[in-house]
């Protein structure tokens, strides 16, 4: 027994010796090597899609300025991991995400203010300088905006429709004529879509929040419940399961642009992302604004705007400032990112250099021309789940006015 | 390093291969050797414990480098901890408990205790971190250009090495072509003869300064970043590498009156440490709070606010249904269809288990997608297959009909499997035996098979319970609760406690991680005491053969 | 295919019976087997006519695929990292199954075999932490894992070895439930016989018990393999990495983009993925349906 521990005890003690001093003599190196790598590392974090599409330039940068680049793809959940690990230290050093997202990372103070000069941010469009602008500070570098128009099948809609009621016109027509099985393919599902619908309320006379003196909105000027939202949705419900059947539940993210590249329907509401599939189905199609109600306000999409942010708690902040104020302020690089994915870019000088050869774009921007910047204040949060579940109500034929009311009331009590 | 990493997994592999592998005919005839200790299980145990060591030395010594000795006071104590247990011939249950025991504490037990202590606090988006982050964020976040002044091109130099020496940035102005050296000092007018600017109007080269390149540059992001130079309307910051401008903080916090004041508006907030947040008198906010300790609050919040307690007990119920339905439809299911294909006369029963096991294989996230799609109204396959016209999503009980259908999809291949290991498991002499004393296949099933099954897979009917009590993916991939009552957008028909009370955490302004938390404790303690009731009753049917 | 000693004999003797007796014996179990298979199914070839479909759209009005292309396929190639994915998922799942099955399996024959102080708590408590619904603890695990990465980069974040000892902490709960189970219907006059004879409780451990549950540990096994490739949480945080990905996540990212999913490349993916699952299947096939029943009389 004792032979045997001891026999146990002088293995392990040569054993120990032996990976004791192989790993004290390979620490040392790595350990000078991990220093040599923090010098000049940038970290992006981004979604797969922009991941593919931003890893050749932010290569490039890191050649042409003798640092490492790093494009990580976080698949799901960027902004909150984003949040949770900022805080903890192991974030990255930019971040690219949507500008509604601001708010929030503001509030978590994970974004630090970008100093734009005054003639690089007047190379911007407007109204996407406008969306990274938070609380009087610019907080992003926008790339690209988006925003949903109609997408009409020119073999079965020659004519762009300048009213709903023409659009439901047409369509039921169609229907009549078995030359298509639905009248418009705007998806809601089950449990309503807020950003698809947004035109036709703001078209009915809605509105989310209203503004404050400079431009902000205001959470404490909540729209949703008020008489104007009500009107907005009795107009909707119309067009609804018990009225003319243009708006169904069925509809939704998944089949709405299958069943238009299938012709099944000759008006889609979609943003530039519905393109390629209707390219590919080989379908002959126009893009003109979202039309309003007959003799409503105008029918105002949502415009979002994609940016780069600087992290605050980033370990290469001074590396960030560079990359993301001189560096994506680069018309080169707008483009690229557009041809990787196409989305007018923000940046004057590059949606001009594409418009030529991508007509689709032109008219896309045309469509957001009335938009509205998508709010980027926290409440936002609160608004789409209950909106949408009272637009799928109403569509379902439930009563708008009850609806809207508690709609506005579970909204009230999320807002703090 | 990854090569000593391997440590651990090839250390946990090779006893389990060996042996098994070796295999059966040997087994037996050692047992009988009365060997009482064999040549290759101390060599296994020294190798094992050898490794150990390994791991705990290379461990160490990033451990000491940090200076953290607490942490290496663990480490010390959890290596002699395994080594007084592999070495002494007593505690035999805690040798085969252990290896998987601390892997539990350390990333699941440790993170769930972390987690639960956040159900005292606020903590959420908003208020994540501590006051001092607060009021770094608040003041950088108002630092904004002082109107009119100038923009300068930058360059990072430094006096002497680019590595050590001092931070100095080289500033100029490309409207008057002047040049400028600041520091922590201030700004100081440099000689044009001094230096070299390049056509872009960035300093290439300076007399008495080293001009840093980006990639050097970039390893003191952290010393640039913090470096100000103090000019009389505010402070030079650089902005990246190349440019630096002149900014002021708007907003400052004051110790004196543990408030942020406002230089342009005079507005002061004050610290509330009740809430977590600066308030000002006509109560406005500030977004950047911190976290602080709330108490009970959450707690009181989930038992009072009517929005959570009123439709509680109807969620509650339909939970268990849900939760009771999917393991016994699962179960039910595949142990049929498990014993319709355990017989020895069956032939083809490979290729059945392979296709069956197929939903399982599949991601499950992707499939629920698939069956959303197959309930559409005017879409879905199922209506158009049977010629039906329901709204399957749009009511209450055909939607939790769908749901307890998808589940059952999703979820018998895993019950299959486990009933077919379970049936392989019991000896075909029992139930040979009860046939030759004339029972009916029914009969010996009830009597035999059926008891013996339950044997082995009450624990886990149990703990599949318990899983599906909270299955989050199995609501929010399908109907995402709904569907809801057209005045509240807030509980819907499908929804399980947790999904409704998530989206009153997750819904509002940002995540409310201690209110979700509280929440999942309550949950917890419901499905903990149902757990343990039946739990008990297992003990019986743990005794069977003794 | 049948892999059953007995077989030919089963055969021979079902040989020249009459039709209803087939039917009453083995008939009804095919036709089971075929209705299962065919509700296993049908949900399965929407991903496939997705898959096929050029237009990859999950549409399911179209049970059969309208276009035939391997365009899904190839593009999953050669426009993401899958070949990566694949790659990293199987070894990460390979390697964390087995290790897992292997500490459960030591759990659950203290569990079903000893008896001491607090085991039914150990138990009871095994359950419980399953309860609590993880992903409320990716904040703690990046408190972790952050110290982790800095102290030991080599198993922090963007490490699949740092991702390997999380689900190690998974092992126990997951899996010691079903094997002590299964390790109940085992006689105990087996291990007591092998003690009398001298055996120390290692021994009865990996040469008697082991081999007698093998087809537990083979399912148990399946199931650990199956539950690595899908979970995707951890992984999510864990991997940020193009090439470090695993299935489940990139996969994820194929359609959790915005607004514009790719679903006929996922729905590729998909099918790709149940590959590994059905092989490893195969290989422990005959250890789920043989050699049990034969081991536990002879003992």
């Amino acid at each position: 027994m004792r032979i045997r521990t001891a026999g146990v005890v002088a293995v392990l003690g040569l054993a120990l010796a032996a990976s004791g001093c192989g790993n004290s003599g390979s620490d040392k190196p790595a350990a000078k090597e991990s220093a040599k790598a923090t010098g000049g590392k940038l970290v992006i974090w981004a979604d797969d899609k922009r991941t593919a599409a931003l890893k050749p330039f932010a290569e490039e940068f890191g050649k042409e300025n003798g640092v490492t680049v790093e494009v990580q793809a976080v698949s799901k959940d960027l902004q909150t991991n984003f949040v949770t690990a900022s805080q903890q230290g192991s974030g990255p050093d930019v971040v690219v995400g949507a500008h509604d997202w601001i708010g929030n990372l503001v509030q978590n103070g994970a974004i630090d203010p970008v100093q734009l000069a005054a003639e690089q941010k007047s190379a911007f469009n407007e109204t996407a300088i406008k969306a990274v602008t938070f609380n009087g500070q610019l907080y992003g570098v926008p790339y690209a905006t988006e925003n949903v128009a109609l997408i009409r099948n020119t073999e079965l809609a020659p004519e762009a429709p300048k009213t709903i009621e023409d659009l439901v016109a047409a369509g039921k027509k169609l229907k009549a004529e078995k030359k298509a099985s639905e009248i418009l393919c705007l998806q809601s599902g089950q449990n309503g879509d807020a950003y698809h619908i947004y035109p036709l309320y703001t078209s009915g006379g809605g509105y989310l929040f209203g503004t404050t003196a400079n431009g902000d909105y205001d959470p404490k000027d909540l729209g949703v419940g008020k008489p104007e939202s009500i009107a907005a949705f009795q107009k909707i419900a119309k067009l609804g399961e018990k009225g003319d059947g243009a708006l169904k539940r069925s509809i939704t993210g998944e089949n709405s642009i299958a069943t238009f590249t299938g012709k099944k329907c000759a008006f889609l509401v979609s943003g530039p992302w519905a393109i390629a599939d209707a390219k590919k189905a080989n379908i002959k199609y126009d893009i003109s604004p979202v039309p309003g109600f007959a003799g409503g306000k105008e029918a105002q999409p949502f415009v979002g705007v994609q940016a780069f942010y600087v992290a605050a708690k980033g370990k290469n902040k001074a590396l960030a400032q560079e990359f993301v104020t001189n560096y994506v302020t680069k018309p080169e690089l707008a483009v690229a990112l557009y041809k990787a994915e196409p989305r007018p870019p923000a940046l004057t000088a590059a949606f001009d250099q594409v418009k030529g050869e991508d007509p689709d774009l032109a008219k896309f921007s045309e469509a957001g021309k009335n938009g509205q910047v998508l709010p980027a204040i926290p409440a936002m949060a609160a608004i789409w789940d209950p909106f949408g579940k009272a637009e799928a109500a109403v569509i379902g034929g439930a009563d708008p006015a009850k609806t809207i009311t508690a709609a506005g009331k579970t909204i009230a009590g999320q807002i703090k | 390093m990854s090569t000593s990493l391997s440590g651990p997994g090839s250390a946990m592999q090779a006893p389990g291969r060996g042996p098994v592998r070796t295999g059966l005919p040997r087994k037996s005839r050692n047992a009988r050797n009365h060997a009482p200790i064999t040549a290759t299980g101390l060599v296994v145990k020294v190798i094992l414990l050898g490794l150990v060591a390994g791991i705990a030395i290379w461990a160490a010594f990033p451990l000491i480098e940090a200076k953290m000795w607490v942490g290496l006071g663990i480490l010390a104590a959890t290596t002699a901890g395994l080594f007084y247990l592999y070495l002494t011939r007593r505690h035999i249950p805690a040798k085969y408990l252990v290896p998987g025991t601390l892997f539990l504490l350390a990333f699941q037990v440790i993170p769930i205790l972390y987690t639960a202590t956040t159900a005292f606090t606020n903590f959420g988006d908003g208020h994540r971190g501590s006051k001092d982050d607060a009021i770094v964020a608040i003041q950088t976040s108002s630092v904004k250009q002082v109107p009119g002044s100038t923009e300068y091109s930058l360059s990072i130099a430094t006096k002497g090495d680019p590595q050590t020496g001092s931070l100095a940035f080289l500033l100029s102005d490309a409207k008057t072509k002047e040049v400028f050296a600041g520091d922590a000092g201030g700004l100081r007018k440099l000689d044009a003869g001094q230096v070299t600017v390049s056509p872009t109007g960035k300093i290439t080269a300076a007399d008495g300064y080293t001009v840093l390149n980006f990639g050097q540059a970039s390893g003191r992001s952290k010393e640039i970043t913090d470096l100000v130079v103090p000019t009389s309307g505010g402070a030079i910051r650089s902005n990246g590498l190349s440019r630096a401008y002149e900014g002021r903080a708007v907003r400052a916090y004051d110790a004196g009156c543990d408030c942020i004041k406002d230089n342009e508006t005079g507005k002061t907030w004050t610290a509330d440490e009740k809430t977590g947040a600066f308030v000002a008198a006509d109560g406005e906010r500030l977004a950047q709070g911190w976290k602080v300790n709330v108490g009970f609050k959450n707690f009181s919040r989930v038992l009072t606010d009517p929005n959570i307690s009123r439709p509680f007990f109807g969620t509650l119920l339909w939970n268990f249904a849900f939760a009771i339905g999917s393991t016994g439809l699962t179960f039910l299911l595949g142990m049929a269809v498990a014993l319709a294909l355990h017989s020895p006369r069956m032939r083809g029963t490979n290729l059945y288990r392979v296709l069956l096991i197929l939903p399982y294989a599949m991601p499950s996230f992707a499939m629920l997608l698939v069956w959303r799609d197959m309930f559409n109204t005017d879409f879905g396959l199922i209506n158009n297959l049977f010629g039906l016209g329901v709204d399957w999503f749009g009511e209450a009980w055909t939607a939790r009909a769908a749901v307890l259908l998808v589940q059952l999809w999703l979820g018998y291949p895993y019950m299959f499997l486990v009933a077919t290991g379970a049936l392989q498991a019991i000896p075909r002499e029992l139930t040979e035996a009860t046939s030759v004393d004339g029972a009916s296949p029914w009969q010996s099933f009830r009597a035999v098979t059926l008891p013996l099954l339950l044997v082995a897979l009450s624990p886990l009917l149990i703990s599949s319970f318990a899983y599906n009590f909270n299955n989050v993916n199995a609501i929010l991939l399908t109907t995402e609760g709904g569907p809801f009552p057209a005045d509240n957008p807030t509980n819907g028909a499908t929804d399980l406690l947790i999904t409704y009370t998530y989206r009153l955490a997750f819904g509002a302004q940002g995540a409310e991680y201690g209110l979700a938390t509280t929440v999942s404790v309550f949950i917890f303690a419901i499905v903990a005491v149902v757990a343990t009731i039946s739990f008990r009753r297992t003990r019986k049917l743990e005794e069977v053969y003794s | 295919m049948t892999t059953y000693a007995d077989a030919p004999v089963a055969t021979r003797t079902v040989k020249g019976k009459p039709k209803g007796r087939w039917f009453a014996q083995v008939g009804w179990r095919h036709a089971v087997g075929v209705l299962a298979v065919a509700f296993s199914l049908f949900p399965i070839l929407f991903v496939l006519s997705a898959a096929l479909n050029p237009l990859g759209t999950l549409s399911s009005t179209e049970l059969l695929p309208t276009g035939a292309s391997f365009e899904n396929f190839t593009n999953l190639f050669d426009k993401t990292a899958f070949a990566h994915w694949f790659l990293n998922s199987l070894l990460l799942a390979g390697v964390a199954s087995f290790a897992s099955i292997f500490l459960s399996a030591l759990a659950a024959y203290a569990f079903s075999r000893m008896r001491f102080a607090g085991r039914r708590v150990g138990l009871l408590t095994l359950l419980l932490i399953q309860m609590f619904p993880q992903f409320l603890c990716i904040v703690a695990i990046f408190l972790i894992f952050t110290t982790v990465t800095d102290l030991w980069p080599a198993i922090g974040f963007n490490s699949p070895w740092g991702l390997f000892l999380l689900y190690m902490g998974t092992a126990l709960g997951a899996n010691t439930w079903l094997m002590k189970g299964f390790f109940d219907t085992l006689p105990k006059e087996l291990d007591e016989s092998a003690t009398m004879d001298g055996a120390s409780h290692a021994q009865v451990f990996f040469r008697i018990i082991l081999p007698l549950v093998a087809p537990i540990l083979a399912v148990t096994g399946l199931l650990a393999f199956i539950g690595s490739i899908n979970e995707f949480i951890i992984a999510n945080v864990f991997l940020t990495q193009p090439e470090s990905k695993t299935l489940a996540v990139g996969m994820f990212g194929l359609v959790a983009g915005e607004r514009n999913n790719n679903f006929g490349m996922f729905a590729a993916g998909t099918l790709l993925t149940a590959i590994p699952t059905v092989l490893v299947f195969q290989l422990l096939q005959r250890y789920i349906v043989s050699g049990l029943t034969a081991g536990a009389v002879k003992g």
